[in-house]
């Protein structure tokens, strides 16, 4: 005789429930508290914890770039310039270092730093001649724009 | 006539020293310096890189990881071309915005392909039924920064 269905006493049953457990609270083994030890509650962490990190990521940029500005805005003020007047001068220098490198740059390299303080400081000088006068008078010697070919 | 509040800038003044005696003293510290680097009387060297759509900050004996994939094989010697920044102990070399290519030579070694360590990004919108899972892992790449070098042709 054909029998198109399995009889009723055929369950199928989860044999591998122990590792699907596993790979849940193996991320949780770090929490605090019954978290780290219970299913029903490190499954609600361990999914918090995911979405939070996959927004930090987002977030991590924004808050490394903040931390790089409030570094050069130190150690330009050690120097005599506001973080604004630094930045705009060294742009309008066609010095284009973003502010990773200066942050670097600042704290391991604070030769460097100041050189680049003082042609920041030399190009605003420049700027306010420039402003003022508005002549024909010669234009100074480090706003010339440079036109590199390669 | 009467000083108000806009008869000055609200910048201090400003004096640049004379053109002829700064012409003077640049095209000084220009023979020392070329003087100090065909002497070869520098330290260690440092370089800043644009590499991969991002600026690095390196030396000799450096290992830089990039987040994508290279076209070189391992073991591949590559020339860096875009350099922005090259110092020594006493002097630096500040690129407006690139140093021309016969004044710094930057090589490097592909050490390593691999992957990055699978990251998990999941989206979850609690009480909408709502959550995706996925891992990814990102290509990366090792490089050896090997040397860096001047040549003294400065202007």
């Amino acid at each position: 005789m054909v029998v198109l269905s399995a009889a009723r006493w055929l369950r199928s049953r989860l044999s591998d429930r122990f590792w699907r457990v596993q790979d849940v609270l193996k991320y949780a083994r770090h929490f605090r508290g019954r978290k780290n030890r219970c299913y029903r509650l490190a499954v609600r962490s361990v999914r918090r914890a995911f979405v939070r990190s996959t927004k930090a990521r987002k977030e991590k940029k924004r808050f490394l770039r903040a931390l790089w500005i409030t570094r050069i805005e130190a150690a330009s003020l050690e120097h005599g310039l506001k973080y604004p007047a630094f930045i705009s001068n060294l742009l309008k220098s066609q010095v284009e270092l973003n502010r990773k490198v200066l942050a670097d740059l600042a704290i391991y390299e604070p030769k460097t730093f100041k050189s680049l303080a003082a042609l920041a400081q030399r190009r605003r000088q420049e700027g306010f001649l420039a402003a003022l006068g508005d002549g024909k008078e010669p234009e100074g010697i480090f706003s010339r724009i440079v036109h590199q070919h390669y | 006539v009467a000083k108000t509040s806009l008869t000055s800038p609200p910048w201090p003044e400003v004096k640049l020293p004379d053109p002829v005696e700064e012409a003077k003293y640049h095209a000084e510290v220009v023979r020392k310096v070329n003087g100090l680097i065909s002497a070869g009387e520098y330290g260690r060297l440092f370089a800043v890189v644009h590499f991969a759509s991002k600026q690095w900050k390196i030396t000799n004996e450096d290992l830089i990881m990039m987040d994508n994939v290279l076209e070189a094989e391992c073991g591949d010697r590559i020339r860096m071309e875009k350099v922005l920044l090259v110092g020594a102990d006493d002097f630096t070399l500040i690129g407006r915005p690139l140093l021309g290519k016969d004044l710094v030579r930057v090589e490097a070694t592909v050490i390593e392909k691999t992957e990055s360590w699978p990251k998990v990004n999941v989206r979850f919108w609690r009480r909408h039924n709502f959550q995706r899972k996925k891992i990814i892992a990102n290509p990366q790449t090792v490089l050896r920064i090997n040397t860096i070098e001047i040549y003294p042709c400065l202007s």
